[in-house]
């Protein structure tokens, strides 16, 4: 009377393998938002880093060190412009921080709906500029483009040496 | 014993008030008067050169919403954060009831280059005037005759929010004897014209140093570290150094760096804009190309 039943060693069993697989369940949901956010800040620097090669090749066009070329301007708008499509899953909320050192602001995730309106801007003039086809009207969409940049990264890159 | 304990109280008081009437007069700037301004004809042309080159339209924006204010003019009221408060930067349109309508010339060269209001007040170096004080009189005075050329806003001057305010203008008196120690930016014969106009653009107007040469404890330049980059002021991230620019990789020469500065990101110089630096980058692309130049110039040379 008043005893406690006894589990039966089947359920016991059962529940621990129960927690054992919840715990494990958590690390690797835990390990994997870890990674996952790691990964994403260096996503979206690699794809900075393709937007920042190609904007080299298109403004040698507008220094005067390389010839307008059509086709040129195709292709690196073009890389610009895919590679701003894909930023618009590149800062997902939390990724403020990481293992890797991010110039996010945190004000990306605080106006989210302005920083994703200034990102389809300038993937919108990357777009623009992609079918340039004469060179009078290289030098304006270029200058459309950098400004979209600018103005996106004045507001939410954090400056540094 | 009450006769002596009397004297003491009275000793007290009266040492109270010497020590306020001492504060009081070591916070008070010396205001220019009349004698300082030379014999000039004010050209509002060259005046917009140095409103650009000092930026002044990216503090003194109008705050949004301000009635009929074009958001070009410089009829201020936009916050400005700092560590020490949230400022309102003042209306620069020649308003004669909220702006500088009324304002006389020495009025004018009192607030840009001693950080003093027509009432006398001390102004927050928010407003950069330490910077200013390099500036020639008749530079300033172009200044004036440009603000006063702009149509006029209405937009009533707001009060910083700074602990105790009236108190901490008294405290900026005296902070400005220690920093207008700072030297001044000198012509150098010795260098080019060019050389030298990049200078007194970067140290006077341009006001470099007030984000890029950080500050010692007392808030004040540390010339020691003379544009050499620092925490940024506004407390995200750093400034960069404008030190030694070819030798860390930054430039490759002056015609790389005067195309960094009039584009910017536009041609792939994507350091410039943050931190502020993009407004700053705008507003120097507005300059004569020469300008920009010597600016490139100057800065490269330093080392």
């Amino acid at each position: 009377v008043g005893q406690e039943p006894e589990e039966d060693p089947v359920t016991r069993n059962a529940k621990h393998a129960l927690a054992t697989a919840l715990a494990a369940a958590l690390a690797v949901a835990g390990a994997s938002v870890a990674a996952s956010s790691m990964d994403v800040i260096k996503d979206r620097q690699q794809a900075m880093d393709d937007i920042g090669d190609a904007m080299k090749k298109l403004s040698a066009i507008a220094k005067k060190e390389a010839p307008f070329d059509a086709g040129v301007v195709e292709q690196n708008a073009g890389i610009i412009a895919d590679a701003l499509a894909k930023a618009a899953d590149l800062f997902p909320e939390g990724s403020d921080e990481g293992d890797v050192e991010t110039w996010a602001k945190p004000g990306i995730w605080a106006d989210y709906a302005d920083f994703e309106k200034k990102r389809e801007t300038a993937e919108s003039k990357a777009v623009a500029l992609r079918s340039v086809a004469v060179e009078a009207a290289f030098g304006p969409a270029l200058g459309e483009l950098g400004n979209a940049c600018k103005s996106c990264h004045e507001s939410y890159r954090r400056p540094k040496d | 014993m009450r006769i002596a304990r009397r004297r003491v109280a009275a000793a007290f008081v009266l040492l109270a008030a010497l020590a306020a009437a001492l504060l009081l007069r070591l916070s008070r700037t010396d205001p220019l008067d009349g004698s300082a301004l030379p014999v000039h004809t004010a050209d509002p042309d060259n005046g917009e050169v140095l409103f650009h080159a000092g930026s002044c339209g990216s503090c003194h924006e109008a705050a949004d919403g301000a009635a009929g204010a074009d958001k070009g003019l410089p009829a201020g009221g936009a916050a400005f954060s700092t560590p020490v408060g949230t400022f309102y930067p003042g209306n620069l349109t020649p308003d004669s009831e909220t702006g500088i309508g009324r304002w006389s010339d020495v009025e004018f060269l009192n607030a840009v280059t001693r950080g003093l209001a027509p009432d006398g007040t001390n102004y927050f170096p928010a407003f950069p005037y330490p910077s200013f004080r390099m500036m020639s009189v008749e530079d300033v005075l172009d200044l004036h005759a440009y603000l006063v050329s702009l149509p006029a806003v209405r937009s009533p001057n707001r009060e910083p929010d700074v602990p105790m305010t009236a108190f901490a203008r008294l405290g900026v008196g005296l902070w400005k004897r220690l920093a207008f120690r700072v030297p001044r930016f000198e012509a150098d014969p010795s260098r080019s014209e060019s050389w030298n106009r990049g200078g007194y653009l970067v140290n006077g107007p341009g006001h470099c140093g007030e984000c890029h040469t950080p500050r010692n404890c007392l808030l004040i330049a540390d010339e020691d570290r003379y544009l050499d980059g620092g925490p940024h002021p506004a407390g995200e991230g750093s400034v960069p150094s404008l030190r030694r620019l070819v030798e860390r990789g930054r430039y490759k020469d002056v015609a790389d760096l005067t195309l960094a500065l009039r584009f910017g990101e536009t041609f792939g110089y994507d350091k410039l804009s943050s931190g502020g630096m993009s407004e700053v980058q705008m507003n120097l692309a507005r300059l004569p190309e020469s300008d920009v130049e010597a600016i490139a110039e100057y800065l490269l040379s330093l080392h």
